[in-house]
């Protein structure tokens, strides 16, 4: 496993909630093997929202699913690298409100069990215990998925099952993570009773069931579903979503586009993650509900202060709601930077043609600005920069060698010969010289 | 892309056409060829049916009447191996074997005529029932409601029964049961072509509606009506068998489902063969044909695809 | 509100269906044969046939004649059963009991094989045991019962011994009550551990060889729209929050997957149904199928028209008991959404 070229230590300073060190992920196709990720390097730190940006099909959604794993396999494969993650407990310090301690997260990670803290290969030498999700077991995933790493899907509308209440659907992420909270809130937190903790847990079967609905455990069960009800209601009343107890008794069908949103939020934050995957969360939805639902998120990131990636192919959505933007291209990051620094000083090429033909009154003559050319194939592709056909500064370098992402000043990274050539170059590119 | 640039002569729409619609159908052959299952079928198919046709080459045919069993009165309850008698004897003497082979000859002809008596009521009544709609429409598919309200066999039975036990009367029940399908596919194509524009379109260039039917309605409905006629060639040979198997064909007929049916006095006696070897080809011959049915249905009809 | 109006309609049609299969099997029996045949037994005089000619109006014309006819099936006259040699409506109970309890059975071992099977094939989707259940599904569809009935005579009765032919005779079933005229539920009641054994025993088969069939209709289907249901994104969904595996498969793409299994399996009863002519007249089975069976050989016309008139329509209700049970458990078909 390479290791990513040198992220700043996490030592220190900010936490690192999570790291893309050289993800690579492929598909198998009748055509060929698709590059649709090919070596993404990005962090993101405790409590920051990044955006993750790009054309469609240039491997975001990929990317962002790589997380908790959920690329089928096959056709996808897991082509190298990892992602590491680093879970989070509430700050010790000011238990939860935001300190100097934790840089206002109210969080902090927890040592490594390995080197205690000393620093060693299993936490990526930062003293703090780190998981490769992409080789943990998936049991060992399954505790992540939901409590520590939630995610939000596109379309609420699929993501919702419309064979279930809204109250059984978030009810099963408290089954599966907060067990005994729930026995104990229905004060049976001492209980013995396997078949209790089991039916918490959803694993009862129908025997059980039958059991569990006679006296004397008909009233215990029914104690749990009130828990259930009660902790349900909260997550659903924190997305400001009207008279929850009444709502989640609902099927999804019954629900509009934006309430359907409100309750993948609430079932994402449920267990308060330290990071939260936001997959285009608002592009399924009409236009006046986007903002509505974009505030909601803003709001109770406040809140929670779980770090969130959010991918979007929507620049100027990114401006209004990211920390930092990670720009990517046929499978590649190409710049990370700042929010503002990206805007204010785009270095890649192709950052500079996106921002361009973000309508605005600077081009206002009706016309819309596009990046001539189209996505590069992602088969088998040549190792050159993967913009090459579709800019405009392009060299003879550019077709033959692979530009890195190297981190400049201000934290702003980018992978292009403009920036940082090669040594030795005969030609290096500038913006001062178009080539085409 | 070369070739659709060809000059705009009014013969070069319709040869174009045509290319288009033999290059589909190669097309289309080669998935069938390429999938083992359909792959599997279509070479049954080819077998059984080469075995129909030449069944007087592959076995001395029965005079007067060839789809009659021969009777061999030396050789009653033969097993299996026997010299003469490879598959064994009946208990009137009849050569399992020749019954197999004529019984695919009997089945041929069964389903051939089935299938195209059918399908020509169910596109009669079916573009009938979409082009004139209305009233018209409305008491054909309550019709084919209430045919669709008894069950295939039974309802099979029944007309049979009235008619009389005889193979022809066979023919005639299962005409009767079978057309009910193709009907629906036929008016719910004619109901779904009128409401696309291009028919319009065709209207308001003033083309008649018979030239709207065969230009778009006929080549439309092709696909779905093949797709369930080549399932109905194995379905039929499998309801008439059963409906032989009852007793509804003369007795001495070189049909599967008889011989099954006179085997069947046979099985406590361990006689297993005369029942066995019939009963196994109604099996491949209705497997062979639901294969390929149902490999076509996926490869015409892209939606199901990712459901194989 | 809107399912109850669902119902409704559907229950309207059932009226119109009914009637028109009526007319049908009217007009079948007046194609062949005297009419006068189905209210006839055998030791009748001619004073007495003449009679009867005139008692069910049969010298009326026609539309007089399908009404007496009608009438006599709603009010319980369904005519004399030559087969039987009695009144098809006395026979009838007793024939019934034998084919439901035989239907049950089968319908038992088709619903659990075929949701069983299917989910265990979707679940594994282009692997080994999924290409198996795929070979169970299309070679089911294709086998004939009677083949295969008798097959599994020729193994398990000729060749092993194991199984017994016909319906359980054990003394011990002359000996106890019928309140339901299912074997193994009169056993049940009667508290018989025995007799129950051996109803069962004698079930067996021939429930195997009916539910054969039925089993691989209803494996296709729910192998299909499980697979199907597994590409959903609330599967994915589910998977981020955190469920195993297990439940994913259980709460979330099964539930869905058997949706648009329960309208197969209504519709593969009507499949049961005509298979139980045939399995009865393999296993000697003294049910509604045997008899038809019989009555259809000797043209016994009462009997035919009871028992199609019988089955069509408890194939529309059980049909219209599905649609209502579609209805309910997606109710988007209803809404409209």
């Amino acid at each position: 496993m390479t290791v990513a070229p040198a992220p700043e230590p996490a030592v220190g300073t900010a936490g690192t909630v999570a790291s893309v060190v050289d993800l690579k992920v492929h598909f198998e196709s009748k055509a060929g093997r698709v590059h649709a990720v090919d070596g993404v390097n990005f962090d993101i730190r405790d409590g920051e929202t990044l955006g993750l940006v790009g054309e469609t099909g240039c491997g975001k959604t990929v990317t962002a699913r790589s997380f908790l794993r959920l690329v089928p396999m096959p056709p996808g494969i897991h082509a190298g690298g990892s992602v590491l993650f680093r879970p989070h407990v509430r700050c010790s310090h000011c238990s939860g409100s935001g300190c100097e301690e934790c840089e206002g997260t109210g969080r902090q990670p927890v040592e490594c069990t390995v080197c205690a803290g000393a620093g060693c290969a299993a936490c990526d030498h930062s003293g703090f215990e780190t998981i490769d999700l992409s080789h943990i077991s998936e049991r060992e995933l399954r505790g992540i998925r939901g409590d520590r790493i939630a995610m939000i899907f596109q379309d609420p509308a699929k993501a919702l099952n419309p064979a279930l209440t809204v109250r059984d659907q978030i009810a099963e992420v408290f089954a599966q993570h907060r067990t005994s909270e729930v026995l104990e809130r229905a004060a049976l937190g001492t209980s013995r009773n396997p078949l209790l903790r089991r039916y918490v847990s959803q694993k009862s079967r129908l025997f059980e069931k039958a059991l569990l609905a006679v006296p004397p455990l008909r009233s215990r069960r029914q104690r749990i579903e009130k828990v259930f009800d009660d902790m349900v209601a909260a997550a659903l009343a924190e997305t400001q979503i009207p008279n929850p107890s009444k709502v989640m008794q609902r099927y999804p069908h019954e629900l509009s586009g934006g309430m359907k949103q409100r309750v993948m939020i609430a079932q994402a934050l449920a267990c308060n993650p330290d990071l939260l995957i936001a997959d285009e969360p608002t592009t399924a939805l009409d236009v006046t509900v986007q903002a509505r639902i974009i505030e909601l998120i803003k709001e109770l990131k406040g809140v929670h202060k779980s770090a969130v990636l959010y991918i979007s192919h929507d620049l100027s959505l990114v401006r209004r709601v990211c920390d930092r933007v990670a720009v990517m291209y046929a499978g590649r990051v190409v710049e990370i930077g700042p929010t503002e620094e990206i805007f204010a000083n785009p270095l890649h090429p192709y950052t500079r043609g996106l921002i361009a033909a973000i309508p605005s009154r600077a081009n206002d003559r009706g016309q819309l600005v596009a990046i001539r050319g189209t996505v590069p194939e992602l088969i088998d592709p040549p190792p050159s920069c993967r913009f090459v056909q579709r800019c405009s500064f392009a060299v003879s370098i550019c077709a033959q060698i692979d530009p890195e992402l190297e981190t400049g000043p201000d934290r702003h990274a980018v992978a292009c010969f403009i920036h940082n050539p090669p040594e030795g170059a005969a030609e290096v590119p500038s913006f001062s010289k178009p080539t085409s | 892309m070369a070739v659709g640039t060809a000059p705009r002569t009014p013969a070069a729409p319709l040869a174009g056409a045509l290319g288009t619609r033999l290059r589909r159908f190669t097309e289309i052959a080669r998935e069938v060829l390429r999938n083992p299952t359909t792959l599997i079928g279509a070479a049954l198919i080819v077998g059984m049916i080469g075995m129909a046709i030449f069944a007087p080459l592959l076995i001395e045919p029965n005079t007067p009447n060839p789809y009659q069993m021969p009777r061999d009165w030396g050789a009653l309850n033969e097993p299996p191996g026997t010299p003469g008698h490879f598959l064994g004897t009946t208990q009137q003497g009849g050569d399992v074997l020749y019954g197999v082979i004529w019984g695919a000859r009997t089945s041929l002809r069964l389903s051939i005529i089935v299938v195209s008596i059918t399908v020509v009521i169910g596109l009669i009544v079916g573009s009938l029932a979409g082009f004139l709609g209305g009233k018209i429409d409305e008491l054909l598919m309550r019709l084919v409601d209430v045919f669709l309200s008894i069950p295939e066999l039974i309802f099979a039975l029944a007309i049979a029964a009235v008619l009389g036990p005889s193979f022809g009367n066979i023919i005639l029940a299962l005409a009767a049961v079978f057309w009910v399908k193709y009907a629906r596919i036929i008016r719910g194509q004619v109901i779904h072509i009128k409401q696309n524009e291009y028919v319009d379109a065709a209207r308001v260039i003033g083309d008649s509606d018979l030239r709207i039917y065969m230009k778009d309605v006929l080549p439309n409905s092709i696909t779905p009506v093949v797709v369930q006629a080549t399932l109905d060639m194995g379905n039929v040979v499998l309801i008439g068998a059963t409906l032989s198997f009852i007793g509804l064909a003369e007795a001495g007929l070189a049909e599967w489902g008889v011989l099954v049916s006179q085997g069947q006095a046979g099985i406590s006696a361990g006689r297993w063969w005369a029942s066995t070897f019939p009963g196994l080809m109604v099996f491949l011959w209705a497997l062979a044909f639901n294969l390929v049915g149902d490999g076509l249905r996926d490869i015409l009809d892209p939606r199901t695809e990712s459901k194989r | 509100m809107q399912i109850k109006d669902y119902v409704l309609r559907r229950m309207m049609v059932l009226p119109i269906l009914i009637i028109g299969t009526s007319l049908i099997v009217f007009t079948l029996t007046r194609v062949g044969g005297s009419p006068v045949g189905i209210y006839l037994s055998h030791e009748m005089t001619p004073e007495e046939v003449a009679e009867i000619e005139q008692r069910y109006g049969l010298d009326q014309p026609l539309p007089v004649q399908y009404l007496t006819w009608a009438g006599g099936m709603l009010t319980g006259d369904w005519g004399w059963s030559g087969v039987a040699a009695a009144p098809v409506r006395q026979v009838f109970p007793d024939k019934l009991g034998a084919t439901m309890e035989l239907a049950v059975a089968a319908g038992i071992v088709a619903v659990a094989l075929g949701i069983g099977l299917g989910t265990y094939g979707g679940a594994r989707r282009d692997r080994l045991p999924d290409h198996l259940t795929r070979v169970f599904s299309i070679s089911g569809a294709a086998m004939p019962i009677f083949w295969f009935g008798i097959l599994l005579l020729i193994v398990f009765w000729v060749g092993l011994g194991w199984a017994p032919i016909g319906r359980s005779d054990a003394d011990i079933f002359q000996s106890i009550a019928h309140p339901t005229g299912l074997y193994a539920i009169d056993a049940i009641i009667a508290v018989s551990w025995t007799a129950f054994v051996d109803a069962i025993w004698h079930l067996l088969l021939p429930a195997i060889a009916l539910g054969f069939g039925t089993a691989a209709i209803i494996t296709r289907m729910m192998r299909s729209s499980l697979v199907e249901s597994m590409s959903e994104e609330y599967v994915d969904a589910a998977r981020a929050k955190g469920l195993p595996e297990k439940l994913v498969l259980r709460r979330h793409a099964r539930r869905n997957a058997l949706i648009p299994t329960v309208t197969v399996i209504g519709l593969s009863f009507g499949f049961l149904l005509q298979g139980t002519v045939v399995v009865e007249i393999i296993f000697r089975w003294p049910g509604l199928g045997r008899w038809m069976a019989d009555a259809v050989l000797r043209g016994d016309q009462a009997t035919i028209m009871a028992y199609v008139m019988f089955t069509s329509v408890l194939f529309l209700l059980v049909n219209l008991a599905v649609d209502v049970m579609y209805a309910y458990l997606d109710r988007r078909v209803v809404l409209g959404t």
